[in-house]
């Protein structure tokens, strides 16, 4: 069967259309990246605020035995503040198309309209590429505008101690057009998953959400001074969840076969 | 080839058998009733007609395509009304509509004023471009059926299509599904409404996991005699009489009327005497097709038996 890419844009146009309707579903998805903007900008913010606290130094030191003595120590945290921030950053682009694709999929057996969407000559693939499209131009297109929303925060808080721009950086430029896009993928695949196995799209939404659960935990890692990222730490990083949104995709297509799906769900 | 030809479809689940060995046809311009009680395989033949469900055994052509093997052809020439409408609540009329003809890849702007023909004749026309949360039953379920016609489809299958409409609305849609059918379409109707199977279908299919009928509708009702007997005063009173003849027929009664069901021509001579016998006085007895529901229900019973 053909791939056509008109199907798979009109799948695309009706679920886009669908969540800009959807004003619940819209509010959860702006709140995370207030989240994720306002609280590193606010750490941010402290640091500028006394910078030559000397518990800064002691935390400085706690992550880095080897500070120089000179070293500013607030400049120092604020620079591991973004460089750790960013794995928590990046639960941004898995945890928004969880919350758009479990509705997509889950919500049109809810809904009783996946029959009359079956029964169309639309195929899994195409199926597959239409919603994953309207759940990753959403996600990308946020942690973008929240990106950009960052710099800025981050800039205009830190200006008084940095005296020039801190953001954007290498390790986000990298991280935010290459990662958020593969991690977003990501997020939508297993949401995908989950949604062609389980009736209703809260239950999707909960179980896929489990996946930001190791994110989380790596930050956790970063923070207690266990793990120390950086761009190769983030590279490795990328190059899982690609290998990862291979074997997603290639299992999404499967298990939104109309044969599965009807026999299930219709 | 047009139509549809089913020749040995099965389907099953496991190890479970949803129906087996269907065999029937379908000619163009015909419209045809798919009978059954609840899980008898209904749904699950039109499935496997419509390319949503592979058939384990057997073969389909539908209007020239093979349910096997032309799927997605298949699913361009066949519109499927299922028996939720299976709308989008938070899109319009319009555009639910306008999904469905991206989906078939039609050109809207020639595809709109036949879609729009047909939401004037539901009288939905006025509502296209209003959310389908705030439809009523009714209204959805006329926007599914016009949603099942976007693509001009050659084979639609109606599942309870007048299900949740008011009287004038289940009489348009009817008139909608002849006036279809004239245009050479083949319509299959599922339904559980045998006075609508009866105005509208030609043919047909009682299944029930199998095929137990197939067979015109005039030669099904009358398959077994029925006889319509007017008596003086109230009938009841001789029912007991007629349940104690040897073959203890099927009665139905009516104030003075009664309609007995018949196996055989011989029966009449003795229901009329048993009648004359136990003291009715017999206005008029002529012969009557029987009910439908009535042969259904019999059919159904057999096969279970």
């Amino acid at each position: 069967m053909a791939f056509r890419p008109k199907r798979a844009l009109a799948v695309f146009w009706k679920d886009f259309l669908d969540l800009r309707k959807n004003v619940g579903l819209l509010l959860s998805m702006g709140v995370l990246p207030l989240v994720f903007i306002l609280v590193p900008i606010g750490v941010v913010w402290t640091y500028v605020q006394r910078p030559e606290d000397p518990n800064l130094r002691v935390i400085a030191h706690y992550y880095d035995k080897s500070l120089p003595l000179g070293a500013n120590a607030a400049l120092f945290l604020i620079e591991r503040t973004l460089t750790d921030w960013f794995g928590m950053f990046l639960v941004m682009p898995v945890f928004v198309p969880i919350l758009i694709s479990s509705q997509s999929v889950a919500g049109e057996k809810e809904r009783r309209t996946l029959e009359p969407l079956l029964a169309s000559p639309v195929t899994a693939a195409e199926l597959v590429a239409g919603k994953s499209l309207a759940s990753l131009v959403p996600a990308v297109g946020i942690s973008w505008l929240a990106f950009i929303l960052f710099c800025i925060g981050i800039d205009v808080v830190a200006w008084p101690l940095v005296k020039g721009p801190l953001m954007p950086n290498a390790l986000w430029t990298f991280g935010i057009f290459i990662l958020a896009p593969l991690f977003a993928f990501f997020g939508n695949g297993v949401a995908v998953l989950i949604s062609a196995r389980v009736s209703e799209a809260r239950t999707a939404q909960q179980l896929s959400a489990l996946v930001v659960l190791p994110l989380v935990g790596l930050v956790g890692g970063q923070v207690a001074g266990w793990l120390t990222a950086g761009m190769g730490y983030y590279a490795i990083q990328g190059a899982v969840v690609l290998l990862l949104d291979g074997v997603l995709l290639v299992a999404s297509i499967r298990l939104l076969d109309r044969e599965r799906l009807i026999s299930r769900w219709g | 080839m047009n139509g549809i030809q089913v020749q040995g479809l099965a389907k099953r689940f496991g190890g479970r058998a949803a129906v087996e060995g269907l065999t029937f046809d379908v000619r163009p311009g015909e419209v045809f009733g798919l009978l059954g009680p609840n899980g008898a395989g209904k749904t699950t033949t039109v499935r496997m007609l419509t390319g949503l469900l592979q058939p384990s055994e057997g073969e389909a052509i539908v209007w020239g395509h093979s349910v096997r093997t032309h799927g997605e052809e298949l699913r361009r020439t066949v519109g499927l009304l299922t028996e939720q409408p299976g709308l989008y609540d938070r899109l319009t009329a319009r555009e639910n509509l306008r999904f469905f003809m991206k989906l078939h890849e039609l050109d809207e702007a020639a595809a709109w004023p036949r879609v729009r023909t047909y939401l004037e004749r539901f009288g939905l026309a006025g509502r296209a471009d209003e959310p389908c949360g705030s439809f009523s039953k009714g209204m959805r379920q006329k926007l599914a059926i016009v949603r099942t016609l976007v693509h001009d489809p050659k084979v639609i299958f109606l599942d309870e299509p007048t299900s949740g409409l008011d009287p004038e609305s289940a009489r348009t849609v009817r008139d909608a599904v002849e006036e279809l059918a004239t245009e050479g379409r083949t319509i299959v109707l599922c339904s559980h409404n045998l006075g609508e199977v009866e105005r509208l279908c030609s043919r047909v299919a009682i299944i029930q996991g199998r095929l137990l009928a197939l067979a015109p509708l005039g030669e099904l009702r009358r398959a077994g005699l029925a006889l319509d007997i007017r008596v003086e005063g109230d009938a009841e009173r001789f029912l007991p009489a007629l349940a104690a003849l040897p073959f203890a027929p099927n009665v139905l009664r009516e104030g003075g009327r009664l309609k007995v069901m018949l196996t055989d021509d011989a029966q009449a001579p003795d229901v009329l005497a048993c009648l004359v016998t136990a003291g009715a006085r017999v206005h008029s007895a002529v012969p009557a097709h029987r009910p439908l529901e009535e042969v259904y229900l019999e059919l159904i019973r057999q096969g279970r038996g």
